[in-house]
């Protein structure tokens, strides 16, 4: 027994290096002086990018590694939570980075960013390899809870608080629904487990699954709550808007990732198997709302003024495309979605990144801001022209792979419509994605002061990590071979 | 399995290395960019005529001698596969020309010259993209591609409407794309067990298959050629563009800048037919068979129709953006007639229609330099243009020689492809070959009528001060005139390049007939 914990600690390092560094960082925290707040936290940041590096190192060489269940089959360490987790540990450096550079965040509450992003990333972790519904529970919680205060964590602003507020209470009821849903599941089959779920949902008699499908979809309402799809996607807008950029970048991306993986793992763990009435169930309400997702995101981004909010409906449509790739049940759709996964995160980062500095410079990210930008600075707008073709999915850029892998999923198994739908999506996507390019480009800037935040290591960050968005799309052979060896393991 | 020679990498990459070198010459040096760019495509034009001297008439299918294939990602099968046939060879040798001569024609630009032309010649290299993929997922990436560099030539370069323009163009053409794409994968997983691939030659051998598959649409089984057939027309039809899907056009061509409504009308529009006859046809011949009634019917609404908008213009490009409309229609039809005149009349209308729209769009251009207008009549009801005879004579009969090789007056090229096509269709649609004729003297009429408001009576006051075309205008259009001349009376060369690659697609499209 002992052995065993022993063998499960060392394939649940990343996770325990995060929390060391989580501890650490209240240590560091500490040592600074009221008055040095804000101005010297090289050390917070270095503690911080050195524990995420460690963790991101580990998970990488881990890769590889024969799946296994950990901690009396509690969690489960596979290829598919690996590359998950690789994905989230990369977004949460990026929103690390964003929050040492913004200035929308108090810079007294920068420390406070950096420990709670790792607590919520924790939680994403712990999400992505759940393999029993208590520990799928305990991961929500982890990753909500703390998502809570870094959403109200520009405490002045009535926005943010908000926000918060906004945040906590659907949040809060919609893990109730869940928990209640989840209670009659295991009432029904008689275990919390994950193992062995396919074959007991497929010797159950009428009336259990009767009681099965409305629990099934309460415990959908609590996992597609923290992909923000519709229905459950009121609180997104706001609470996307109402965070500082850094806390919505991060937001966008980590959170989004471990609710996609768990639905995945979920989704395949409960219903890989035959067809039966509760797949059904499960899965055609799945593609209802992945379409729902894909439109509703779409439509409503359209009419945005402001530039984050933009984005962050364009990051719901984008989760529902993720989902399409789940409502497959093959395993091609989970390689689409996982090199979704990775395209959406470097899209996302750069994104974010120019709308943060310009946002910094004016006060606001309306669209006008953006007026002309490749007069003054024709790099950034490059590489932000560059990102808005790529997540409208135009080649040659990355963006377009993963949507050319999400229909190579959709029409595999013959899901015509869902792909048509998918597609028409994207011409509509591409309408206010061009309107950001439209106005960096064709539009003249009132001023012709240059952006204070671009400085040197700035541009560098960002041409870094628009890299992968260009070199995806050509080159992405050793990727889409990475993301078919992350096999999802089922015991 | 690649061939011996490097020539169709050579020229596919030559402009994209002019694009690169144009931006690394500095701003200022704003000749020193003008001439990389003319001697870049001056180079890709004599790489091209190589092409053509190496090119063996009598091969039917792909140019083995020129094939390049390189595996680019394995698990998907897709290549790296250029080819050339001789459907692809006019449109090859077309593009070179117009694309030098539309440098030529870029000289006088003079808002951020180093963009402009490193767009261009961006936008060159997709063009040769697309015209040498042999893959169809290569094809569809340089199809889109090329929306990118025309998305921004038209946006920034172009006249008052131009973001309206650009983008109107974009989404029309990615809508079309999409379709595409739907088509493009569930070709790939319809092709047998083991041999998913997104080959052109090997999805076309494998036509007979999809002819007898199904597919489940909303519960109803639905033929799988019959449907994606209808995706890959409506992507195709949106760039030739069919009626009703061409109403992005008319915007685009004005809004554009000269040298990019000559790209758009030379080449582009050709993209559109080209992939019904590289794609559509080939793979889907028994859909093609079955929709050709239908398609024909599209082709002449848009002869007569595109006709009749051209005459009602009062603004000069807007005509000729129509003429193209109803000009592009007699290749649908011809096309749609699957007869070895009529698909060998549309191929050569194809390149005749690249030379002459070109024509008359670079002499709308030349036009436009002088007056800043095109308004035939303005809206106030006064004449834009009047006499220009008299003040222009050089122009005046090179525009006369665009204007007769449009309007398909014998002894220019214009008169042979469209007296092929019509031999080829009255064997199939004999009510519409009257109709379609009709149409042609409709064209007549707008353009004469065009030109009498224009060329003849009273001299305009502000005509007074036009000069006539200076050398570098000369020059640019010699090639075109003598183009249209020539082919007028010798269409040999292009007819025997495409002759063989040509009848094969009529040989097979007649065993589904």
């Amino acid at each position: 027994m002992l052995l065993n914990y022993l063998a499960s600690i060392g394939r649940f390092i990343p996770e325990i290096v995060l929390v060391v560094t989580m501890i650490g960082l209240l240590f560091v925290e500490s040592t600074y002086g009221e008055n040095d707040k804000g101005s010297k936290k090289g050390y917070l940041y270095a503690t911080a990018y050195i524990g995420l590096i460690l963790s991101l190192a580990q998970l990488v060489g881990s890769l590889g590694d024969a799946p296994g269940g950990i901690f009396t089959n509690s969690l489960t360490i596979d290829p598919f939570s690996t590359l998950a987790k690789i994905i989230m540990v990369i977004g949460t450096a990026g929103a690390t980075y964003l929050s040492r550079r913004s200035s929308d965040i108090y810079s007294e509450l920068k420390g406070e960013f950096v420990i709670i992003s790792i607590g919520v990333l924790i939680g994403g972790m712990l999400l992505a390899s759940a393999n029993n519904m208590l520990m799928l529970y305990i991961g929500i919680e982890t990753l909500s809870i703390l998502s809570y205060v870094l959403a109200s964590l520009k405490k002045n602003d009535d926005r943010s608080s908000e926000a918060g507020l906004k945040y906590s209470l659907y949040g809060g009821i919609s893990a109730g629904i869940m928990l209640f849903g989840l209670s009659h599941i295991f009432g029904v089959v008689g275990t919390i487990q994950f193992t062995g779920m396919i074959a007991k949902l497929q010797t159950l008699d009428t009336m259990q699954i009767a009681i099965l499908m409305p629990s099934f979809l309460m415990f959908f309402a609590g996992i597609g709550y923290k992909i923000a799809c519709v229905p459950f996607h009121m609180w997104a807008p706001d609470v996307y808007e109402g965070s500082p950029l850094p806390v919505t970048t991060f937001f966008s991306i980590v959170p989004k990732i471990a609710g996609i993986a768990v639905l995945v793992r979920v989704t395949m763990a409960f219903f890989g198997g035959e067809t039966t009435a509760l797949q059904m169930t499960w899965v055609g309400t799945l593609s209802v709302i992945a379409a729902l997702t894909m439109t509703v995101g779409n439509v409503s981004a359209i009419g945005q003024r402001s530039v984050k909010r933009m984005l962050a409906y364009s990051s719901i449509s984008h989760a529902g495309m993720m989902m399409m790739g789940v409502v497959c049940l093959t395993e091609i759709g989970v390689t689409g979605i996982l090199f979704y996964g990775i395209t959406y995160l470097f899209m996302t980062l750069v994104a974010f990144f120019i709308t943060s500095f310009v946002q910094d410079e004016y006060g606001n990210d309306h669209f006008e801001r953006f007026n002309g930008l490749i007069f003054k600075h024709p790099l950034m707008a490059i590489f932000m022209i560059i990102t808005m073709f790529s997540l409208a999915g135009i080649p040659p850029f990355s963006g377009f792979v993963a949507k050319f892998n999400i229909f190579n999923a959709l029409i595999d198994k013959n899901f015509y419509v869902l792909a048509i739908i998918a597609g028409l999506n994207s011409v509509v996507a591409l309408y206010y994605y061009l309107k950001i390019v439209r106005l960096m480009v064709f539009k003249q800037s009132e001023s012709d002061e240059k952006i204070g935040g671009f400085v040197f290591s700035n541009q560098v960050a960002i041409a870094v990590l628009t890299v992968p968005v260009v070199l995806l799309g050509v080159f992405w052979e050793s990727i889409i071979h990475v993301a078919n060896g992350a096999k999802i393991f089922i015991q | 399995m690649s061939g011996t020679s490097n020539l169709l990498n050579w020229i596919l990459w030559m402009p994209m290395l002019g694009a690169l070198g144009v931006l690394l010459i500095p701003k200022a040096k704003e000749n020193a960019i003008r001439f990389w760019a003319l001697a870049n495509t001056a180079i890709t034009m004599v790489l091209t005529a190589k092409l053509w001297m190496g090119f063996d008439n009598s091969i039917a299918g792909m140019q083995e001698a020129f094939t390049v294939k390189i595996p680019w990602i394995k698990q998907f099968n897709i290549f790296y596969h250029l080819g050339v046939d001789g459907i692809s060879l006019p449109m090859i040798l077309l593009t070179s020309v117009i694309l030098f001569i539309c440098i030529l024609s870029s000289w006088t630009v003079k808002k951020q010259i180093k963009g402009y032309f490193a767009l261009i010649l961006f936008l060159q290299s997709t063009i040769y993209g697309v015209f040498f993929s042999l893959d169809f997922f290569l094809f569809y990436v340089y199809w889109e591609v090329m929306l990118i560099p025309m998305f921004f030539l038209i946006g920034i370069w172009g006249g008052e409407n131009r973001e309206y323009a650009a983008v109107k163009f974009f989404l029309y053409t990615f809508f079309g794309s999409i379709l595409m794409l739907v088509g493009m994968v569930a070709l790939y997983h319809a092709t047998g067990k083991g041999v998913d691939s997104f080959d052109l030659l090997a999805l076309k051998a494998s036509a007979d298959e999809f002819i007898k598959m199904k597919v489940s649409l909303f519960g109803t089984e639905v033929a799988f050629d019959k449907l994606f057939f209808m995706f890959m027309f409506i992507g195709f039809a949106i760039k030739v563009p069919v009626f009703p899907f061409h109403t992005w056009l008319p915007h685009a061509h004005v809004q554009a800048p000269t040298a990019i409504s000559v790209i758009l009308a030379g080449v582009l529009l050709k993209m559109g037919t080209y992939g019904f006859l590289r794609i559509a046809f080939p793979i889907f011949p028994g859909a093609a068979v079955y929709f050709s009634n239908f398609i024909a019917i599209l082709g002449l609404i848009n002869i007569i129709y595109g006709a009749f908008c051209a005459m009602a213009q009062t603004d000069v490009k807007k005509l000729i953006a129509y003429s193209s409309v109803s000009h592009m229609g007699f290749v649908m039809i011809g096309m749609a007639a699957m007869t070895s005149q009529g698909l060998n009349g549309a191929v050569l209308q194809m390149f005749n229609h690249g030379t002459s729209a070109a024509m008359m769009f670079l002499l709308i251009g030349v036009l436009y330099e002088r007056s800043h207008h095109r308004w035939i009549v303005r809206p106030d009801g006064s004449k834009g243009f009047g006499g220009l005879y008299t003040q222009m004579p050089t122009f005046s009969i090179v525009f006369i020689i665009g204007m007769f090789a449009a309007m398909g007056l014998p002894g220019l090229s214009g008169f042979i492809s469209e007296a092929l096509i019509f031999f080829g269709i009255y064997q199939k649609f004999t009510t519409m070959t009257v109709l379609a004729l009709l149409g042609l003297l409709i064209g007549a009429a707008y353009l004469l009528w065009m030109f009498k408001r224009m060329f003849f009576g009273e001299v305009v006051e502000e005509c007074k001060s036009y000069t006539d075309m200076n050398a570098r205008e000369i020059f640019y259009m010699l090639p075109l005139c003598i183009a249209v001349i020539l082919f007028g009376i010798w269409p040999s060369p292009i007819l025997d390049i495409m002759k063989a690659s040509v009848n094969s697609l009529v040989t097979l499209l007649a065993n589904y007939q």
